[in-house]
């Protein structure tokens, strides 16, 4: 499928070139420098793939897909690719870090995310870039949140999926042992999810309201993480009728409030310590509560447990 | 007490052994904590299990608005038939009531019902037997996704993926049918070359070849269906005096093949060509009444999908399958390219080149509204379309009518039209209005020279004619004298006619024509 409409630097024309596949080979991260600044021409462009000059035959490091020009990265830089604290999460280290997930379905891009492609002695794995301005989960990850609770072979519920970018990068960290139900009222976004879930197998599709659990009740077992990120006023009840339903005992939540979106005029601290009052009188204890800055203006990350396993007195 | 549970997999009934248990709703949970506990306090009484995913996408849907699906009700007929006094659990409340109404079974829902269902949930697996847990696992996803697609609304005539994928095989079909037709013409044109000359039409020339095969075979077949008759006349006399080489019956038949393959293939571009313009006009009527089928399947199977199109700016529409114009344009700080695709739409193409860029703007601009339309819009028809395209047509013609009328002024006065005048790229000096003293070119070239030649001698008649008349009167070097100052004096006379002449290019070259031949004249008398 032909990509949006950007050009890229250096390069004459559209043609397929190396590794050139569905995903789309990232515009540049730090935006698009206006043509004519630099040394009369594109060659001087960061990040355009690397590609000094026209007519250079494939250089550096073209086959693997998904090089060019990310975020200050150039293209065919060697990058290394270390596990992050939480399993399932990757960083990405070159001249800028970023935080990425192993893709489950490989040169196949999401939502136009970057690629990194790293060989393994003899195994290629892909990557995909991560977007904290994009992504809530990224953005706490980055927070330095303690735990989220989603790691391999983990049966999430994923409220509020949106258009499946998110839900993605969970799918990435649970794997093929692992199940994500998505939950999405919109119809527009709805279709999105669908041809996200029609690529990856571990990703259910489910187009009802959060609102009304028992509707969609045929199609989910009990699941061991809810992650919320609905963005209602009444969305500590729509995560407790829930994990009423699905949620394990002893399993967590994981949710993202705004609190624009509960209360507009009261103080976004008042906010927070509201909807964990709310939550707590609901069964649900929180452990932990994290602001998303710099990447989201009065957000705030709450993580709990469900039904706590009683502790065992000695 | 008895439960009913909806799976994925179909509906279950389970009894429950233990009532007393359910009273402590707070400790429900400990006896589901293992598989073996929980068979103690319920058991599997019926499992029903649906037959295909149609009828699990009923039995979904129907739980979805809260209804009773006949499969439900024909377990609960069966149920009440059996045990009409248990009273049965169920999870949504909604459909207690519709059950009661119907069936008049008594239904409970109730916090204790709710601990009840999530405890069956957690082991589903170990309580229902005889059913894997990948077999759960598939129809769960199969079923999510076709409640999906039947909430969406998800037609299959509406998927432009069809169509992207028929233009790019129209495409290949012509590549491979031009690479069969000339092996075809190469291969046969070794046994009977003069065929290829006497008939130019590709298909034409491979239903001959099949029709007939060997040369000879040429004057007894009929062709009548495939040529018309004076060609047929000719293939046949080129056909006895051919001076290609025999070739063996083997030889011919592999040929035949050829055209055979060739024929078929031809026949299914029409067919698949027809294929196009039906999807097309289904999934998109209003681009496909703005622009033609073929062009809006270009510009979709370009974009990618009709809901990328429709993400374009209309500007974006307008060079779409230009870039490498375009962005060469962009590097260099050029004129960028004022079409793409669009240039191959019936209404650029009829119009003066001059006009192509504008038109080529305005329907740019209609067309990405229709795209828009089409592809997120909820009813398909093709009124919109037909609408936008009026406005442009009628926008044309009045680009083209605007540069006959004055745009300020009467209206009924008509602009002057500009004299011809031939604009090469290259400029020329053209140094005649430098002086209105008559020039003379020494060099002549040598149409002038003819030219003057012929013109001499129709010269020379008149003044011959004249000298007779004269003849009477004078006689000897007189009379040549005579003769010079009489042709002089025309000369001169005609001269002062042609001068009186508005100066213009021509009168200015048989001006000097005249002076030429005046030289010449004087060069030949001397």
């Amino acid at each position: 499928m032909r990509p949006g409409f950007s050009p890229r630097g250096g390069r004459g024309g559209f043609g397929d070139r190396g590794g050139g596949r569905g995903g789309f080979r990232g515009g540049r991260g730090g935006g698009f420098k206006s043509p004519g600044g630099s040394d009369g021409g594109f060659r001087g462009r960061g990040g355009g793939g690397g590609f000094r000059g026209r007519g250079g035959p494939g250089r550096g490091g073209r086959g693997g897909g998904g090089r060019g020009g990310r975020g200050g990265f150039k293209g065919g830089k060697k990058v290394t690719v270390e596990p992050h604290r939480h399993e399932g999460v990757f960083i990405c280290r070159g001249k800028e870090d970023a935080l990425v997930t192993k893709n489950l379905v490989p040169g196949e891009s999401v939502y136009g995310e970057k690629r990194i492609s790293v060989e393994d002695g003899e195994l290629k794995v892909e990557y995909r870039a991560w977007n904290p301005f994009r992504s809530k989960l990224a953005a706490a990850i980055l927070g330095g949140i303690d735990q989220i609770h989603i790691k391999p072979g983990a049966k999430v519920l994923y409220l509020g999926a949106a258009s499946g970018t998110t839900v993605s990068h969970v799918s990435d960290i649970v794997g093929l042992d692992g199940l994500v139900y998505a939950v999405e009222f919109s119809h527009r976004s709805g279709r999105d999810l669908i041809n996200v879930a029609k690529k990856r197998t571990n990703i259910i599709p489910v187009i009802e309201d959060a609102r009304h659990p028992h509707k969609y009740r045929m199609l989910i077992g009990m699941v061991d993480v809810i992650f919320a990120d609905v963005a209602q006023p009444d969305q500590s009840r729509i995560v407790a009728l829930n994990a009423h339903n699905f949620l394990k005992n002893g399993g967590h939540f994981v949710i993202s409030i705004k609190a624009n979106c509960i209360d507009s005029t009261a103080a976004p601290e008042a906010v927070f310590a509201s909807e964990v009052k709310k939550m707590q009188q609901e069964n649900m204890k929180p452990q932990e509560q994290l602001t998303l800055e710099p990447y989201e203006r009065d957000h705030a990350v709450v993580v709990g447990i469900y039904r706590p396993p009683p502790k065992q007195k000695k | 007490m008895l439960v009913l549970f909806e799976t994925a997999a179909g509906y279950a009934v389970f009894k429950v052994l233990d009532e007393k248990k359910l009273q402590e709703v707070d400790s429900l949970w400990r006896e589901f904590e293992t598989p073996e506990k929980a068979n103690k306090i319920v058991k599997l009484k019926h499992f029903e299990k649906f037959q295909d995913t149609t009828e699990a996408l009923a039995a979904s849907t129907a739980l979805v608005e809260g209804k009773l699906s006949k499969n439900l009700k024909k377990i609960l007929k069966k149920i009440v038939a059996k045990d009409a006094h248990e009273q049965l659990a169920i999870a949504d409340a909604k459909l207690g009531g519709v059950i009661k109404d119907k069936l008049n079974l008594s239904c409970i829902h109730s916090p204790m019902v709710t601990e009840l269902m999530r405890g069956i949930r957690s082991q589903i697996e170990g309580l229902i037997t005889g059913l894997p847990s990948r077999e759960m696992a598939a129809m769960c996803l199969g079923l999510a996704h076709s409640l999906s697609r039947y909430k969406l609304k998800f037609s299959p005539d509406k998927v432009d993926t069809m169509i992207v994928q028929a233009i790019s095989l129209l495409d290949d079909l012509d590549k491979e049918l031009n690479n069969y037709i000339m092996r075809c013409r190469e291969w046969y044109g070794w046994h009977f070359p003069e065929l290829g000359k006497i008939v130019t039409d590709n298909l034409t020339y491979c239903k001959c070849v099949r029709k007939v095969g060997d040369r000879r075979n040429f004057s007894t077949s009929d062709l009548s269906e495939v040529l018309p008759e004076e060609i047929e006349d000719d293939v046949k006399a080129a056909a006895e005096i051919s001076m290609g080489t025999e070739v063996s019956e083997e030889d011919i038949n592999n040929i035949l093949h050829l055209c055979d393959q060739v024929i078929e293939i031809s026949q299914y571009r029409t067919q698949l060509y027809d294929y196009l313009k039906n999807r097309m006009m289904a999934i998109a009527p209003n681009l496909t009444v703005m622009v033609g089928e073929l062009v809006g399947a270009r510009l979709i199977a370009h974009a990618g999908s009709l809901l990328n199109l429709a993400k374009h700016p209309a500007s974006t529409v307008q060079i779409l399958g230009a870039e490498k114009a375009l962005f060469r344009a962009l590097k260099t700080k050029r004129d960028t390219p004022k079409f793409g695709l669009i240039y191959h739409a019936s209404l650029v193409g009829q119009t003066a080149a001059k006009n192509k860029g504008k038109i080529s703007r305005m329907l740019a601009a209609k067309t990405a509204l229709t795209i828009r339309y089409d592809a997120l819009g909820e009813d398909s028809s093709a009124e919109m379309g037909a609408e936008n395209r009026l406005k442009v047509e009628t926008r044309l013609r009045h680009l083209e009518e605007k540069g006959i009328r004055r745009i300020s002024g009467t209206g009924k006065a008509l602009a002057r039209a500009d004299k011809y005048q031939h604009r090469s790229e290259v400029k020329v000096y053209d140094p005649s209005g430098d002086s209105t003293l008559p020039a003379v070119p020494k060099k002549r070239k040598i149409e002038e020279v003819e030219e003057e030649e012929t013109q001499v001698t129709v010269k020379a008649k008149k003044i011959k004619v004249e000298i007779k008349e004269e003849a009477d009167v004078e006689e000897g070097e007189l009379v040549k004298k005579k003769k010079k100052k009489k042709e002089k004096k025309q000369r001169a006379e005609e001269e002062a006619a042609l001068a009186e002449e508005p100066s213009t290019s021509t009168a200015v070259e048989s001006t000097e024509k005249k002076k030429k031949k005046k030289k010449i004249k004087v060069e030949q008398e001397d």
